[in-house]
């Protein structure tokens, strides 16, 4: 069978580049698609052909199921790789693209519809055997008694969590520590996530303390095969989104791994999963773990999974895609080789409450010698939109072992020169070298404890001797090159020509997104 | 040449001098002999007191016009000869005196404004949240006081530098 000689890319930055990447090694053709903003981006140049497909605003651009098939129509490819993000979960687009006569690079519409209701991924993994966190089996009928509401509380216990059937990225959830609170929480996780995924329904769910999140990613073939790989630890969160993940992880024996890999793998085996997935557990402090949820798609954090079992996950979608059989050794993808740590890069500026950092990259270094690997979307000269993700990249290091992954991933880290935005490279420094961290010990909430608790001191703070550096180099450039510093000087009131251009900007784009 | 450079709210009085093929910099007072060399439109190489080596890229912020000086990869926010006076009434650490103007930091829709004309509010307390680039981002005031004006409301979008509220 050599079907998919043309992939449309169905997604932006980095993640579309690394498709291209594993297209190119599979001599496949890669096909790019780009928003108005986005004409310049590092996937178009890489890509053999791209096809505009919109203004900048995603629900006019990259979630345009439309202007995604027809494009990939035009072009003539065979199949379509949606990233993650953006239509990566959404059934409807995985049947369009099955409905053109495309191949979809993911599971079929089915599993994702399945995989995607929280409740009924919970009702999955139950028929499978596997441990749910304790919660109501069926979401909240809408006219639900108050008081009905309070009795399965009351059965689950407090502290629980209420949650969006339809949820993800920590929208649609809200903690309750007291029956007295309850009612107000699910009316306030209803509405929230009416407004974020236009289903208004909510489950609840005991809220454990302290639990690591655990993860075990799977391939599935077209001929029954599903396959577990070493476990993946990714309890580093902010707010509810993983910065930091790492595999193997500390918290985990070879016996736990044996019984987390093949209850994920019976779980995707029930619904019947082909292609790359995760099953998502919560580690509780006595040891116990409970299913969380399914992502139908390639995670952000695949690069470190690759790093320790010598395999490209992508590559290996393209092949299942292909109708190729997973002809792996099982026992190999159970055995990390070493050890690798990933760091999300975000344009943000994590000095001042990590708020988004959106501009123009005037400087653009990362690092590289041994063991290091930044899969970016991101070059020199171009500008972090602001209608999108501020991820720019994910920087992975890996070693032998744990420490000396650290070590590397804080020699690499020093190494990574970004100007002209604020990254989160200065936040990264700080985490590496918390004891907490480099003891492995933390959970899901350690980090936005230890955040509160530093009430926003920055996370470098400059040696007396580098600020004396920086004030010589301020001034020999002033020295140096007088005219371009005279031009900046003039032009640093807000009404000056260049702050008004770039608001002016700003403003055209921003009104348009949001 | 005379400069000053403000970094973290210091002042540092630096002087520069041609002195054979590079230059004599002192810093309040101490004086250096600095080889510098430029790499690229933004990098320059300094060879410090012939030993210490160091690269140093330098970037300037379009709304502010403050200095990011990366030493190494360890950025320093540098600001020359005073410049960029208008804009450091917004800033938190070096603000202490007079209203406090808060304004939005990039572009987006303000969803949720979290205190009333004439409440008091405690610094670092969340007072407005702007969505942008697909999060919520909680604006906090840099220090406490009383908000005197409220300048948006609920679901209007913002440019990047309007002013939200004024804290007195």
């Amino acid at each position: 069978m050599c079907r998919l000689k043309k992939i449309l890319i169905a997604n932006r930055g980095e993640i579309a580049v690394r498709i291209i990447r594993a297209c190119r090694e599979l001599g496949v053709s890669p096909i790019a698609v780009y928003s108005e903003c986005d004409r310049t981006a590092l996937h178009v140049r890489l890509a053999d052909q791209a096809y505009a497909i919109g203004p900048s605003a995603p629900r006019e651009s990259y979630l345009r199921i439309d202007a995604l098939i027809d494009a990939a129509k035009k072009s003539g490819a065979d199949g379509v790789h949606p990233g993650y993000g953006f239509l990566a979960e959404n059934e409807d687009f995985a049947a369009a693209v099955r409905d053109a006569g495309l191949t979809f690079i993911g599971p079929a519409p089915e599993a994702i519809e399945t995989m995607g209701s929280k409740t009924a991924a919970r009702t999955a993994a139950r028929r499978a055997g596997v441990p749910v966190v304790p919660g109501t089996e069926d979401p909240l009928a809408p006219d639900v008694p108050d008081a009905d509401i309070a009795k399965a509380a009351a059965a689950i216990g407090y502290p629980l969590l209420v949650k969006a059937v339809a949820g993800g990225g920590g929208k649609g959830m809200r903690t309750v520590a007291d029956a007295a609170d309850l009612s107000a929480a699910v009316r306030a996780a209803r509405s929230e996530a009416g407004a974020a995924f236009g289903d208004a329904a909510v489950y609840l769910e005991r809220r454990l303390t302290r639990p690591r999140h655990i993860e075990v990613q799977l391939l599935g073939d077209a001929h029954g095969t599903v396959l577990p790989f070493v476990e993946r630890e990714c309890s580093i969160q902010r707010r509810h989104q993983k910065v930091v993940e790492e595999t193997p992880s500390l918290a985990v024996s070879p016996a736990l791994r044996a019984a987390m890999t093949s209850a994920a793998a019976s779980v995707a085996k029930a619904v019947g999963y082909t292609n790359a997935g995760t099953i998502e557990f919560l580690l509780d402090e006595d040891g116990r773990f409970y299913f969380l949820e399914m992502n139908t798609r390639l995670q952000v954090e695949h690069p470190v999974t690759e790093m320790v079992t010598g395999l490209d996950l992508v590559r290996w979608q393209i092949r299942i895609a292909r109708g190729e059989r997973l002809d792996l050794d099982p026992d190999q993808l159970l055995r990390p080789n070493g050890h690798a740590i990933e760091c999300r890069i975000y344009a943000e500026d994590p000095d001042n409450n990590f708020l988004p950092s959106p501009g123009r990259i005037q400087q653009l270094r990362v690092p590289a010698g041994p063991g290091i690997r930044d899969d970016s979307g991101a070059t020199a000269g171009l500008d972090v939109p602001i209608f999108y993700d501020p991820m720019i990249s994910k920087l992975v290091a890996w070693a032998e072992d744990r420490p000396l992954a650290i070590a590397r991933m804080q020699r690499a880290l020093g190494e990574y020169l970004v100007t002209g935005i604020k990254t989160t490279v200065p936040f990264f420094t700080w985490l590496l070298a918390q004891p907490d961290f480099q003891a492995g010990r933390f959970h899901t909430t350690y980090l936005d404890e230890v955040l509160k608790l530093r009430n926003g001191r920055p996370f470098v703070e400059p040696t007396p001797a580098i600020e004396e550096l920086a004030a010589i180099a301020a001034a020999l450039e002033a020295v140096l090159s007088p005219s371009a510093l005279a031009a900046d000087a003039s032009d640093v009131r807000p009404d000056s020509p260049g702050a008004r251009l770039w608001r002016a900007q700003a403003r055209a784009e921003g009104l348009r997104g949001l | 040449m005379q400069y000053e450079v403000e970094i973290a709210g210091r002042l540092l009085h630096v002087t520069v001098t041609r002195a054979g093929d590079g230059f004599a910099v002192s810093v309040d007072g101490r004086t250096r002999q600095v080889d510098a060399a430029r790499i690229d439109a933004h990098t320059l190489s300094l060879l410090v007191d012939t030993v210490w080596s160091k690269e140093v890229s330098m970037a300037t912020d379009p709304v502010n016009g403050q200095l990011a000086v990366h030493v190494g990869a360890t950025p320093v926010i540098a600001t020359l000869n005073g410049r960029r006076r208008w804009g450091r009434k917004d800033e938190g650490a070096g603000a202490v005196s007079g209203p406090q103007r808060l304004v939005a930091p990039m572009p987006g829709k303000v969803v949720r404004v979290l205190v009333k004309s004439g409440d008091q509010v405690a610094a670092r307390q969340p007072v407005v949240v702007v969505e942008a680039m697909k999060m919520e981002n909680e604006l906090r005031a840099s220090r406490e006081g009383t908000v005197a004006e409220i300048h948006v409301r609920e679901g209007m979008s913002v440019d990047a530098g309007a002013l939200l509220l004024v804290i007195q």
